[in-house]
């Protein structure tokens, strides 16, 4: 459950003291943006815009039910956050496997959806996160904070049109569940990861391992 | 998930029962493309057991689409229960599936 953060004595130890005893709450972050909507925008005007969002948005999320897990939206792009447990108790997709095959399923009915008047293409990325918190600091709220919310945020950084970005750390999650489920380690959408890749993002001390898959 | 299958004069109709998701899409993924592999090109797939789908099953149907319409053949859809209906509406398939409300009216266009 959230933890409304607020205080208006700069210097409360009573703050101090709540914020080292918020839990942590791993779980799969996951960042969804629209790709060019900023350029049909300005071409085609809030009607060709809007409409293309609200497909667009609309194909990502509810086939799926992700539209619960919204934490936020700006402009075109969304920040979702499944909580382990929350993911155990799907209905469907309740594995790191299955979350990243139905993603990747919406991206590819995008892509190829006959009429491309209709959406937008999307680029994802995608972590599994063990530092992050539920805390918010504007009541009615809900929020996710932590360095590895950042560091979803930063594999947004090597994502393109119709790629999903997955953290190293995400990855084995979703080999675990191969393992588990008795599939092989190229299964579904796994038959178009790229080898490990490297990259220094900017405010990370360490250097991250992920990888990519483009949607055919 | 369990998949049906019978033979008309017609077409081939496959039924699906039950949830069609990411732990069975390959299951429809594999009678789909064996069929057009083996020139059966006229397919009707029958919804009024499936109660669920999500995104990995609606990629599999329109594959199956993309390879039937190559082979110059005929894929449809009948009896889709009111929330999968939903679901196609919004993922745009209701306009690019031909989609028929009962097993008999589909089979007339066969």
């Amino acid at each position: 459950m959230v933890q409304y953060i607020h205080y208006t004595d700069p210097t409360s130890p009573e703050m101090v003291r709540v914020l080292e005893e918020i839990p942590r709450c791993p779980g799969v972050c996951f960042f969804m943006d629209i790709n060019r909507s900023t350029d049909i925008k300005y071409q085609g005007g809030l009607k060709d815009w809007g409409r293309k969002l609200n497909n667009t948005f609309n194909n990502l999320l509810y086939a799926n039910h992700f539209q619960q897990h919204v934490v936020k939206g700006i402009g075109d792009e969304m920040m979702l956050f499944i909580p382990e447990d929350a993911l155990k108790k799907k209905f469907s997709n309740n594995t790191c496997f299955a979350l990243l095959e139905d993603i990747y399923s919406a991206l590819y009915l995008i892509k190829n959806h006959p009429d491309q008047d209709l959406y937008l293409n999307c680029k994802v990325a995608i972590h599994y996160c063990t530092e992050v918190y539920n805390i918010t600091f504007f009541e009615g709220a809900d929020d996710y904070y932590g360095s590895d919310v950042d560091l979803t945020a930063r594999l947004m950084a090597r994502s393109a049109e119709n790629r999903i970005v997955l953290s190293e750390t995400f990855y084995l999650k979703v080999a675990n569940d191969l393992v588990n489920l008795g599939l092989p380690p190229d299964a579904g959408c796994l038959k178009r990861i790229s080898d490990r890749l490297m990259e220094n993002f900017k405010g990370v001390p360490v250097s991250t391992a992920y990888r990519v898959i483009e949607v055919q | 998930m369990e998949l049906t299958e019978q033979k008309t004069d017609q077409c081939i109709i496959i039924g699906i029962v039950g949830r069609l998701d990411t732990t069975n899409y390959t299951v429809l993924e594999k009678k789909l493309m064996d069929l057009a592999e083996n020139h059966h090109d006229k397919i009707l797939v029958e919804c009024s057991k499936m109660d669920y789908i999500s995104s990995s099953g609606l990629r599999i149907l329109l594959m199956a689409l993309k390879k039937i319409t190559l082979l110059k053949g005929k894929f449809a859809l009948c009896c889709l229960q009111e929330n999968i209906q939903e679901i196609f509406e919004i993922s745009g398939f209701t306009s690019i599936f031909e989609i028929y409300s009962s097993r008999e009216e589909a089979l007339k266009v066969f």
